[in-house]
């Protein structure tokens, strides 16, 4: 019984098995190279981590739905889950952390976090919270300019919601019905500002004073995202402009590595969110469904350690950039 | 009928206190058409924006204005200085640039402050004073007054990130009763050539504020009775309970954005003839007469004193002296000023 309940939730939703265990690897990606940055972290390798983990399921489940290449995506810093998702590797990640040469988003010029791919469409993130919103609804105003059916995705944690920027670009998106998705991943804490005090009201609701909806989903439930998030993007594909998804989630791990949020958080409400773990979730919902067994899990581990693995080496024997490149990339060269 | 509007009247209004309201309302209407004129005669230099078609909105709430209160405004902001006690001539020498004006000629009049009467000002920037006007709130219950802080916005300020930004803090720290502010969103139906169902999806502007967690409520802002029963209503639940609270007072920019806007690019000859209908000042004349608490002799008198004040304010800008060079190096800063002033 339970067994058929479950399939017929990925099943109404159009997934197949092979898009079940495609997710469920991108999550587990996401969270298993987040785990080795912070290793190479306490090994004195890396400067600086900052943790996608516990958000993958809000951000798998609404990358699934873009298409690579062609919709845009305005990730923030925790957003590995979403980058995995549209094509970019653990070496990628990998690169970036240890500020290679060979790092895809900057060439090892910008912070761990900042993610960059002009084949993917997604556009360099700058470091100030929530700027990437005016300019993600000035693409989306593009695409229905344009006349294409293209849709942006842009994300932020819920503070970014507290900036200005925020609200001005929701504003225009809600004016002029673009095709345009806020995905707001609430994990209760702005570093140790958690959101009682940074947040008046619900921000699910402000959507209503742009004209457009609001929806709240558990972010910690893949396929609940995908799906509310697969009715945002046919919206936008529609032309019937924006909608904001409020993923409520939870940060597992510190603010970053130079936080310690033993200060601001007591250990059992973190034990408390362990217990619902977004991959723990999924990893029960597919074995409930028969996707997954005890030796089909094992071997995407193993996999999956291994291309962590190899990308860890790689990554620590590429070498830096070269230090007369530094002038490069500031401003855009002929191709 | 007449014998029931009668005590409709007694219950909710004194005459009295309508007819010297209408007096400033009259006053600021004069003011302004005085200063359209000077402007083009090229006396006032700068920028210049009017309030003509929304006076019956600060009639009403200065009008209630408590000594301990505060009040901060955008650039239109002539007809607050004016309702909160400000000489015409002072307020007419500022716009003129004159060393006698109310803030030494060196502001304006887009910023006009008057302090002591609690108007903390006059601001340019569309949305600029809005995080000032929460931290006056905060600061006051901080304080220990029990002030509270009327916040006057635009329609357009709304768009703003920084109103985002303010009432989003308003919300939260009303909550703990530490917000005692009260956003009046003037709403005249434009942002200079932008009209509200071009500046937003959703134009319930006092709907947007539940999503902060703040109450809000709409005014006919061509009443001054209504205007008036608002405010007297909120103002004190505001005090007592230091929660952010906002209105919504919907009314007309009758005049043009400001001194040189053409304003037939953007609205019909018939709308501005419709919403002339509900010109304040000719509704409360309409008032006052079915009321009996003035004829028509009395209105005129009212008016022409108004003039004579006004026009005495304009000979007195005009005569009186520039602020000398000297004066750019003062009250820059607070105080002992260590870096300027010593040229
Ligand atoms: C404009 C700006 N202010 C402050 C910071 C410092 N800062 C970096 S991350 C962060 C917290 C943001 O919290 P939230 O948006 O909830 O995202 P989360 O980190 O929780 O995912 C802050 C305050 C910044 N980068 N930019
Ligand atoms: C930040 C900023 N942007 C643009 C302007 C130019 N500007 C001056 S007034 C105005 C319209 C504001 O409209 P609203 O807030 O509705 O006030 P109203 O003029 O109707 O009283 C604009 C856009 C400005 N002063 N500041
Ligand atoms: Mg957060
Ligand atoms: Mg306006």
């Amino acid at each position: 019984m339970a067994i058929r309940e479950t399939q017929r939730r990925h099943e109404a939703l159009g997934l197949d098995e092979d898009d079940l265990l495609r997710m469920y690897r991108h999550m587990l990606l996401a969270r298993r190279v987040d785990e080795r940055m912070w290793i190479l972290n306490r090994q004195g390798k890396a400067a600086f981590v900052i943790s996608c983990q516990g958000q993958e399921a809000a951000q798998v489940g609404a990358a699934y739905n873009l298409r690579p290449g062609y919709d845009y995506v305005y990730p923030y810093y925790r957003d590995a889950g979403i980058v995995i998702t549209l094509g970019m590797t653990a070496r990628d990640q990998l690169l970036s952390l240890l500020a290679r040469a060979e790092d895809p988003n900057s060439g090892g010029r910008q912070m761990p976090g900042h993610f960059s791919s002009r084949e993917l469409n997604i556009v360099t993130a700058s470091a100030p919270i929530g700027v990437q919103y005016p300019q993600a609804v000035g693409s989306a105003m593009a695409f229905k300019m344009r006349g294409e059916d293209g849709v942006v995705l842009a994300c932020g944690g819920e503070a970014s919601t507290s900036e200005g920027d925020w609200h001005e670009a929701m504003n225009f998106a809600g004016i002029h019905d673009l095709p345009v998705i806020f995905l707001i991943q609430n994990n209760v804490y702005a570093i140790s500002v958690p959101e009682n005090l940074q947040v008046a009201g619900r921000i699910v609701d402000r959507a209503a004073g742009y004209g457009f909806p609001g929806v709240e989903v558990d972010g910690n439930d893949v396929l609940a995202v995908y799906k509310v998030a697969k009715e945002a993007f046919e919206r936008a594909r529609r032309g019937e402009g924006p909608t904001l998804i409020e993923a409520k989630t939870y940060r597992m791990t510190a603010h970053s590595s130079d936080d310690d949020d033993r200060r601001y958080r007591e250990r059992e409400e973190v034990e408390e969110w362990r217990k619902k773990d977004p991959i723990l979730r999924f990893k029960q919902y597919l074995h409930g469904a028969g996707v997954l067994d005890d030796a089909k899990e094992r071997e995407i581990e193993e996999e999956i350690r291994a291309e962590v693995d190899e990308a860890t080496e790689y990554a620590e024997n590429a070498p830096y950039a070269d230090p007369e490149s530094a002038m490069r990339y500031v401003y855009a060269e002929e191709e | 009928m007449a014998d029931e509007k009668q005590t409709e009247v007694s219950a909710a209004v004194d005459p009295e206190r309508l007819v010297r309201l209408y007096r400033e309302m009259v006053l600021v209407r004069e003011f302004e058409e005085a200063s359209q004129r000077s402007f083009r005669q090229g006396k006032i230099g700068g920028y210049l924006h009017v309030y003509t078609g929304q006076e019956a909105v600060a009639a009403g709430f200065l009008s209630q204005k408590k000594e301990e209160d505060k009040v901060i405004t955008a650039y239109r902001d002539h007809a607050h200085a004016l309702m909160l006690g400000a000489d015409p001539k002072e307020a007419m020498a500022e716009l003129f640039g004159k060393r006698t004006g109310m803030v030494k000629g060196k502001g304006g009049s887009m910023h006009l402050f008057d302090v002591d009467r609690g108007l903390m000002g006059g601001y340019g920037i569309v949305g600029g004073h809005v995080p000032l006007g929460v931290g006056i709130a905060y600061a006051l219950r901080y304080r220990g007054s029990d002030g509270i802080c009327q916040l006057y916005l635009g329609d357009g300020a709304v768009q703003t990130g920084a109103f985002h930004e303010a009432a989003n803090l308003a919300g939260l720290w009303g909550r703990d009763g530490m917000c005692p502010v009260v956003f009046i969103v003037e709403n005249n139906q434009y942002a200079m050539g932008t009209s509200v169902e071009r500046s937003t999806a959703n134009p319930d502007f006092a709907g947007k504020f539940e999503a902060y967690g703040i109450e809000s409520e709409k005014v006919d802002g061509m009443s001054l009775e209504a205007v008036l029963e608002a405010g007297g209503r909120v103002f004190e639940e505001v005090r007592e309970s230091g929660k952010a609270y906002a209105i919504e007072a919907i009314t007309y920019r009758i005049a043009p954005h400001g001194a040189a806007d053409f304003f037939e690019k953007y609205r019909t000859k018939e709308e501005v003839r419709e919403w002339r209908q509900k010109d304040p000042i000719g509704l409360l004349e309409q008032r006052l007469l079915d009321l009996d608490a003035v004829d028509e002799e009395k209105l005129q008198e009212i008016k022409d004193e108004a003039k004579r004040t006004i026009e005495e304010a304009v000979r007195f800008a005009d005569e009186s002296e520039e602020p000398p060079p000297e004066e750019l190096y003062t009250d820059v800063y607070a105080g002992e000023d260590e870096y300027l002033g010593k040229e």
